[in-house]
């Protein structure tokens, strides 16, 4: 199971639902990844980050991840889930970073 | 930092001497007039613990090193200021309403740097003891109130000229721990919802104004504080039986109050600028650079939910595929955006101080601010275009809930079939609400006047235009020489 963790833009002017596509991402990966706030300290295999729109484009470096996928519309949904599921299938300790 | 249930509670343990309709109001935080001031002040603190917020709603304390929440915070960087501005805007997309503590953030940082360039000049301890306040606010995530408006008497009279020496706040008597201070501030937004006040000269001042260049920091409910609430448009609604569909804004609201100073007194270590007039100016040309930076955002989530209102209300009405319809929602939202890109522009020029923290580009703060005293009123204009006489010449909620009027109701005020008619009236009374009841009030004059009138802008325009250089440019083009 990944350990992921996400990280939403502050949401000033959003382009969709960041808190409803996170709910689906982490639905649709509910068998394949663990997802959890970020923590101090934490390593994780993949940073989500949800942005609302396509500014901010801040890639939350001091969160330790050894993927960083970024969401800035719903149709980028599909394409993370798929990405989130081809992580998971590579063999422990070849994950190389994306 | 505080939650919004912690921030409520403890504003149940002030005791503020507070006014409203003749009678002392001995409980504003259950008051149905106040509360829904409350509930938008409290959604400054309810959003920051929210995770799809927070990279907004918070920032680290440069003092303390701690996550604190950013109304509190004194701008770092240019980013700082541009995430000020988005803050702003998701506040005023999610209250509909003026929130109210973006004032005391924006006196805070022009106190901040303000003092540090005092002290240089005047070898005075204002910084120190602004710090040691800013610690504390940042610390236990306080509420604070930036007072800055003088009642002001005759506008032809400098402060000390007044017929009336209290028309401008001023020092009544000096002590060896402190000094009382006299006089009123006038339009203070939130102060009810605040613990702590941080009060500000209001103009530029010169020699002989010395009692007047005084600012300083006390608790809301300090003895000889009086506070008189000020009522808005259709603020009694609040109190009728049916108190839902009518107030257009059942939640979230705004509220202004006259605060009289009667011989309050200020410690020495509250006290920020004590008699050095040359730099009243600088305090207040730097709050309001900064105040007229914030309404380059918080006006746009405003018109934000005042565009959507009147998008839903065209189609309820079957009306939102006509050209003219869809062309008005287009000018809305070129007149709202245009707004944020002068928010945005003026934080993304921004500098630093000499104090550390950041300060916008004051001629774009101005022209931000100049443009929000129109393009708030054109917006509105055309949501009360585009939604139609029944805006204002719907029956009550208590007509429709009655069952003899019910059925009428129902029939003749539905637009399209498949939208109950209870929807179309509150969209209708949410865009009454916002451009011409208690929401008006912060959407429209505040936005003429927050953060200073129309002229005062136009002032710093000229003096920050560069008119000098303007003039070279085009001699060279023209070859004169």
């Amino acid at each position: 199971m990944l350990q992921c963790t996400v990280k939403f833009c502050g949401g000033c002017n959003p382009r969709y639902d960041r808190g409803d596509a996170y709910r689906q991402i982490r639905e649709a990966l509910s068998g394949t990844a663990q997802f959890s706030l970020p923590e101090a300290g934490q390593h994780y295999d993949v940073l989500l980050i949800l942005r609302g729109c396509t500014g901010c484009e801040y890639l939350y470096e001091n969160i330790p991840a050894a993927h960083r996928l970024v969401c800035t519309c719903t149709g980028d949904m599909d394409g993370i889930i798929k990405k989130v599921r081809e992580i998971a299938s590579r063999p422990i300790n070849t994950t190389k970073e994306d | 930092m505080m939650t919004k249930e912690q921030y409520i509670e403890s504003l149940r343990k002030l005791h503020m001497n507070l006014w409203m309709f003749g009678k002392k109001i001995e409980n504003p935080v259950d008051d149905p007039v106040i509360r829904p001031s409350l509930n938008s002040f409290a959604a400054t603190y309810e959003l920051a613990e929210d995770p799809q917020y927070e990279d907004l709603m918070t920032a680290t304390s440069h003092i303390s090193g701690k996550k604190i929440n950013r109304f509190t915070h004194m701008h770092q960087s240019t980013d700082d200021l541009i995430k000020k501005v988005k803050m702003q805007r998701l506040l005023g997309q999610k209250t509909a309403a003026c929130f109210q503590r973006c004032v005391g953030m924006d006196a805070m940082n022009a106190v901040f740097s303000s003092t540090y360039e005092i002290d240089e000049a005047c070898g005075t301890k204002y910084h120190e003891n602004f710090v040691k306040f800013l610690s504390r606010v940042q610390d236990e995530d306080l509420a604070v109130d930036g007072a800055m408006t003088d009642v002001k008497g005759d506008r032809g009279l400098a402060p000390s000229k007044q017929a009336d020496p209290d028309l401008f706040l001023h020092v009544v008597e000096r002590t060896a721990d402190g000094v009382y201070v006299t006089g009123a501030k006038a339009h203070q937004t939130g102060f009810v919802n605040s613990h702590e006040v941080l009060v500000m000269p209001t103009i530029a001042m010169r020699e002989g104004d010395e009692d007047y260049a005084i600012s300083f920091a006390v608790p809301t409910d300090a003895e000889g504080i009086t506070l008189i609430y000020g009522r808005q448009s259709c603020d009694t609604r609040k109190l009728e039986e049916y108190n839902d569909i009518d107030v257009g804004n059942k939640v979230y609201g705004g509220h202004e109050v006259l605060v009289i100073f009667d011989r309050v007194f200020v410690p020495n270590d509250r006290i920020f600028l004590n008699g050095e007039v040359q730099f009243a100016g600088m305090i207040v040309e730097r709050f309001a650079g900064y105040h007229r930076q914030s309404y380059g955002g918080c006006k746009v989530g405003v018109g934000d939910v005042l565009i959507g209102a009147t998008a839903l209300a065209v189609e309820m009405a079957g009306a939102a595929k006509a050209s003219h319809v869809k062309d008005k929602l287009i000018e809305m939202t070129h007149l709202n955006e245009t707004l944020y890109c002068c928010g945005i522009a003026c934080s993304s020029q921004g500098s630093k101080t000499k104090s550390g923290n950041y300060l916008i580009d004051l001629l774009l703060a101005n022209v931000c601010k100049q443009n929000v005293t129109r393009f708030p009123y054109d917006i509105a204009r055309l949501a009360q275009d585009l939604a139609g006489g029944a805006m204002v010449t719907l029956p009550s909620e208590a007509d429709f809930r009655h069952p003899e009027l019910h059925g009428y109701i129902d029939k003749y005020f539905r637009g399209v079939d498949s939208v109950p008619t209870e929807d179309r009236m509150r969209v209708l009374r949410l865009i009454e609400n916002m451009t011409m009841g208690t929401a008006a009030v912060g959407y429209l004059p505040e936005s003429m006047h927050g953060a200073g009138s129309p002229q005062a802008q136009r002032i710093m325009i000229s003096r920050q235009s560069n008119m000098a250089m303007k003039k070279e440019l085009a001699k060279k083009i023209a070859r004169i020489s």
